[in-house]
């Protein structure tokens, strides 16, 4: 200790004052930037994939093809072909594809209870992309009851919209479960009639629904026999704001639920101003590494003949690098902590202001910013540790 | 520790000591542990060159200087550094004192600059007592006399243990009765640690009861 008190007055560190604050201070403004980037990346991921802010919706996407002038009155043009179908399901971003199958024949439902009739159509979908599990939902030939999937909205659209205004009552969802309209189907002189059993309502995909089975043995028994190709798929996707997504459906010209990829392009945006912050705080981080060590240059050249002395004395290079190191870790160390504290009070701040919202993040810095901050830390001292053996030795 | 030099001869000294006979220059020399060593030499025939090969911070020579068997060459900066604290302690004849810091400091950063040191604070004192220079040892080295920065230079060898102690003419402007007092206190020291030293100076001398004494 008291070593190192004489050395505080042979080796001036003073010679470089203005170097050596400028360092500190690119330093702690390089490491602010650096650690916002990763934590505004961190706080990202979680608003798009932290259980607290999962959507249901937002995993299962319908796609079709966009429909364009040309294509009208085209349907072979609408269609997904097998290897576009093996295309996209073969993407990293597809976790599972399945094609829509259409029905080929004319659905009408009569609904007697409440005196209506309709037209419908029926699309089947396989089991596993359906968010309603029920003991009901399974048909094979000679059964009477046919089970039915409808869109929740469909149900809003009936109550709100059509029931309101037609003066038709409103019907809870337990209620519209017990109806059993009829279902008639028919393909030219062909027909068949059913029950229709609602079995559930879906959030996720927006069609009328039938059990895949019977799709599969109505379309044989009434279609015109040829195998159609799907004009809509499903997939289930780990991040439908992913760009690699984006960018797919965009190259293929496919569309689907606007709503469910809308974080595309926030996504996009941010993506890019955490970069450019990143990259600004690499650049100033390197501009101060570039200070340090120009600081420690000079301090050491400046003192070059008091260090050669002292070698010559019997004092190891390698103490007098402990020593040198010695005056600029804690330094540094603190301008790091600093950093990290004021992250971490942006970031507390953030987490109140984004609950308001309804948009959840951690109120502490994630662990990638931690571990940023020993890394950047790591890498001042790793650089400054080199430069300053490289001086010693240059000069003993 | 033994220091043996083997066809030493100093690059820039090469011609002048090819003209005349030298008892160290391009011999086998040994300097044995615990000798009081004199090395007798006229101006410009290398006395302070030898020491500073002897302490190895000079290299331009040919021939090998060996300590304890090894080659100075082999030793690493920090096994040097070892030495320079335990085994071998140096009085340079430009003395080299740190014009920065007191005298006291000067001796001071000697005495702590070793793990465990060896004399406690109060040494200080009682060697400047005995050399007279108590009266400066707050003053800046810089403002020093030369003798007086000299008696420093040697009050700072003291504080270390060595086995081999290198003078560069070390009492060349102290009068007798300080060069008396600071043989003694040398000589005490040496034979306190059970040690040698190595004395270079240009006459013969009464100082110390010399075991060899080299012409250079």
């Amino acid at each position: 200790m008291q070593f190192n008190r004489i050395l505080k007055k042979i080796i001036r560190t003073g010679v470089g004052k203005s170097r050596y604050w400028m360092a500190i201070i690119g330093l702690g403004v390089a490491m602010l930037l650096i650690l916002v980037a990763v934590q505004v990346h961190t706080d990202f991921n979680e608003l798009l994939h932290g259980s607290r802010n999962e959507n249901e919706r937002a995993d299962y996407l319908v796609v079709n093809k966009k429909i364009t002038n040309d294509m009208m009155g085209k349907p072979g043009q609408t269609v997904f072909t097998p290897e576009e179908q093996k295309d996209f399901a073969a993407q990293p971003f597809v976790e599972a594809f399945g094609p829509i199958t259409a029905a080929q024949f004319n659905v009408q439902l009569q609904a007697d209870q409440l005196g209506f009739s309709t037209l419908a159509f029926f699309e089947a979908v396989p089991d596993t992309f359906l968010d309603v599990k029920s003991e009901e939902w399974k048909w094979k030939a000679g059964d009477q009851l046919l089970p039915i999937v409808v869109p929740r909205d469909f149900v809003n659209m009936f109550n709100f919209g059509f029931a309101l205004g037609n003066g038709i009552p409103q019907f809870s969802e337990t209620s519209i479960q017990n109806l059993t309209p009829e279902v008639v189907i028919t393909q030219g002189m062909q027909q068949a009639k059913f029950l229709g059993k609602i079995a559930g309502f879906s959030d996720r995909i927006s069609t009328v629904l039938v059990p895949q089975s019977f799709m599969d043995w109505a379309n044989a028994k009434f279609g015109s026999g040829e195998v159609k190709l799907p004009s809509r798929v499903v997939i289930r996707v780990k991040d439908p704001s992913s760009l690699e997504l984006k960018d797919y459906l965009e190259k293929h010209g496919y569309s689907t639920d606007a709503e469910k990829t809308k974080y595309n392009k926030i996504r996009g945006i941010v993506q890019t101003i955490v970069s450019v912050v990143g990259f600004f705080g690499l650049v100033l981080l390197m501009f101060a590494l570039l200070v340090f060590s120009m600081f420690i240059q000079l301090v050491i050249s400046s003192c070059r003949k008091e260090i050669r002395l002292l070698v010559t004395l019997g004092a190891s290079p390698r103490r007098l690098q402990r020593y040198l190191l010695g005056q600029l870790v804690p330094v540094y160390f603190v301008t790091g902590v600093i950093a990290l504290i004021v992250v971490a009070a942006a970031q507390f701040w953030a987490s109140g202001v984004l609950e308001k919202h309804g948009m959840y993040v951690a109120p502490w810095p994630g662990v990638l910013t931690f571990a940023a901050t020993l890394g950047i830390l790591a890498l001042v001292y790793f650089v400054n540790w080199t430069t300053v053996r490289k001086e010693i030795q240059a000069h003993t | 520790m033994q220091i043996e030099l083997s066809a030493v001869v100093p690059v820039p000294l090469r011609d002048r000591i090819r003209q005349r006979p030298s008892d160290i220059w391009d011999r086998e020399v040994a300097f044995q542990p615990r000798q009081f060593v004199k090395i007798k030499a006229p101006s410009g025939t290398g006395k302070t060159t030898l020491v500073h090969y002897l302490y190895n911070i000079r290299y331009d020579y040919t021939g090998t200087i060996k300590a304890d068997g090894k080659p100075w060459a082999q030793y690493s900066p920090d096994q040097l550094a070892a030495i320079r604290q335990q085994t071998i302690s140096v009085v340079f004849q430009d003395l080299r004192l740190f014009d920065q810091l007191t005298a006291e400091e000067n001796i001071e950063l000697k005495r702590v600059m070793i793990p465990q040191p060896i004399y406690s604070a109060e040494k200080i004192r009682e060697f400047a007592e005995v050399l007279g220079v108590t009266h400066v040892l707050q003053q800046s080295a810089a403002t020093l006399s030369y003798g007086e920065r000299q008696r420093i230079a040697i009050i700072r060898s003291l504080m270390q243990p060595f086995q081999w102690l290198m003078m560069d003419e070390p009492f060349s402007h102290l009068d007798e009765a300080n060069t008396a007092k600071a043989a003694r206190l040398i000589e005490q020291e040496c034979r306190a640690r059970n040690a040698g030293f190595i004395l270079t100076d240009l006459d013969h001398d009464q100082h110390f009861p010399y075991d060899v004494t080299y012409q250079l």
